[in-house]
């Protein structure tokens, strides 16, 4: 016994009590400094995110390739009962894509009548999903596109269907993507057929909670959910999801984007929506006199 | 022999940090992006207790604040606050416990949880005290719970697999000479 006494004492040496009062101030400090000025801080993480898990990708491509053909191979041995849906949905499907072409067709000659411009502006960028968040607590993905692809703080990712997540944190070579249903997220979005606005607001769980309904009776679980580009950080008309109840009646949002698996993102390039800022003035016949006098051929 | 016996120690720090680097890395696989009701256990903290309180001389004060300041900016935590608290947890933890060889593995896994509980405890505590957003309560107290089930699986595998027990005695003086 009088041995283990000495050895412990051994291990509370002044030095080593020095040692851990520094480490632990250092590391106080860093939550600190992160608690005042977050924004710097989170730069760093996201430098340290773009330096670490890139080096990782080498061993983490292939495991995680080699999971996914494991559970694909999973799916296989259900392949007759997969079938057999698959093709129930495809005629369904093909019923739809009647109505989808009869719609575009009406669609394009009730824009052509409106004289309507699209955003000709509204490219993107695809990126490959390397890593999620790695904690229960936080919904987001890393993608392999960076401020070297010209990705900017706050646009839009999508999969091919639907809304995923904005764009929070840049590295030279990767971003990080803040889903849909991470706590920290919400979206101005507006309900389809009634026109209402309500905010798209994340809870960790798999479908985002529904909140700030001017009049909930007027919305139905079925109808679409789209961004309506307020607050000038989306574009406006992305789809989101559908209206669904939760059992305790609370309106929810089914996801449309396939939140299973995340594999290629589109980073929507968005330029911003142009702002009308002065009210206007009034026309004053110099103004008027000083244009024609300017013109070429006036 | 004494250069040898050296050079081990360093081989079982480096151990350690590779086997952390490696749970990070399982743990930012994109495997599972929809969000669950509950949480894993959190491997790290097992692991770490049952190295500290086995080999204390594997696991340096630098080399955990290392690795978990990394998982913490990593796994979009806090970052410092959970490295701080497990650093100070390791250590109490070591100077109570890890010259007591002969203490029963019970006595070990009690003090464990309450060092596992505490530290919740005090990272909630911390970010409300600091008005910052707290992580939601039950999968963080499930979280909890699973590390102190799954600690004396992290003893096993660390005393099967990686070879981190107890020193016996005779090697107790020689460490004893060393620390």
């Amino acid at each position: 016994m009088a041995k283990d006494r000495s050895q412990t004492d051994d291990y509370a040496t002044p030095l080593r009590r020095l040692l851990l009062a520094v480490v632990a101030l250092v590391l106080f400090g860093v939550f600190l400094i992160w608690r005042i000025d977050s924004p710097r801080v989170e730069r760093f993480r996201a430098q340290v995110t773009d330096r670490v898990v890139p080096n990782m990708d080498w061993a983490m491509a292939p495991v995680t390739a080699t999971i996914n053909l494991v559970r694909d191979y999973q799916s296989y041995q259900r392949l007759s009962d997969q079938n057999r849906e698959l093709r129930n949905e495809l005629r369904q499907m093909q019923a739809w894509k009647e109505a989808a072409l009869q719609l575009e067709q009406e669609n394009a000659r009730l824009l052509d009548l409106n004289n309507v411009r699209l955003d000709p502006r509204l490219t993107f960028v695809t990126g490959v999903v390397m890593a999620d968040s790695g904690s229960p607590f936080r919904q987001s993905v890393l993608l392999n596109v960076g401020a070297r692809d010209g990705i900017v703080d706050g646009w839009a990712a999508m999969d091919g269907i639907g809304l995923v997540g904005r764009i929070s944190g840049i590295g030279q070579t990767t971003s990080r993507v803040i889903l849909l249903t991470d706590a920290s997220s919400s979206i101005p979005a507006v309900v389809q057929p009634s026109g209402q606005g309500a905010l798209v607001s994340g809870d960790n769980s798999s479908a985002p909670a529904l909140d700030f309904l001017e009049s909930p009776d007027l919305v139905r679980p079925g109808d679409r959910v789209v961004t309506s580009g307020d607050g000038g950080v989306f574009p406006a008309g992305l789809l989101i999801g559908q209206v669904a109840a939760d059992p305790a009646g609370r309106l929810r949002v089914r996801l449309a984007a396939d939140y299973e698996r995340l594999e290629f993102l589109r980073v929507l390039r968005h330029l911003g929506t142009e702002k009308i800022e002065d009210p206007g003035s009034v026309v004053v016949p110099e103004a008027l006199d000083l244009s024609d006098v300017e013109r070429p051929d006036g | 022999m004494a250069d040898l016996a050296r050079s081990g120690l360093w081989v079982m720090r480096a151990i350690y940090v590779a086997f952390c680097l490696l749970v990070i890395l399982a743990h930012l696989l994109p495997l599972d992006t929809l969000p669950r009701g509950w949480a894993p256990p959190d491997y790290l903290i097992a692991f770490t207790f049952a190295w500290a309180l086995r080999r204390p001389d594997y696991v340096p004060i630098l080399a955990i604040a290392g690795v978990f300041l990394l998982a913490d900016l990593l796994f979009q935590r806090p970052p410092g606050l959970l490295a701080a608290l497990v650093v100070i947890g390791t250590e109490y933890l070591r100077i109570r416990f890890a010259g007591l060889r002969d203490a029963s593995f019970a006595g070990e896994w009690i003090a464990v949880c309450v060092m596992i509980a505490a530290i919740t405890l005090a990272n909630r505590l911390t970010l409300s005290f600091v008005a910052s957003t707290l992580p939601p309560l039950a999968p963080s107290v499930i979280q909890m719970v699973l590390t102190m089930a799954f600690y004396p699986v992290a003893v096993l595998l660390s005393q099967s697999v990686l070879g981190v027990r107890k020193p016996d005695p005779r090697q107790a003086e020689t460490l004893g000479a060393r620390a």
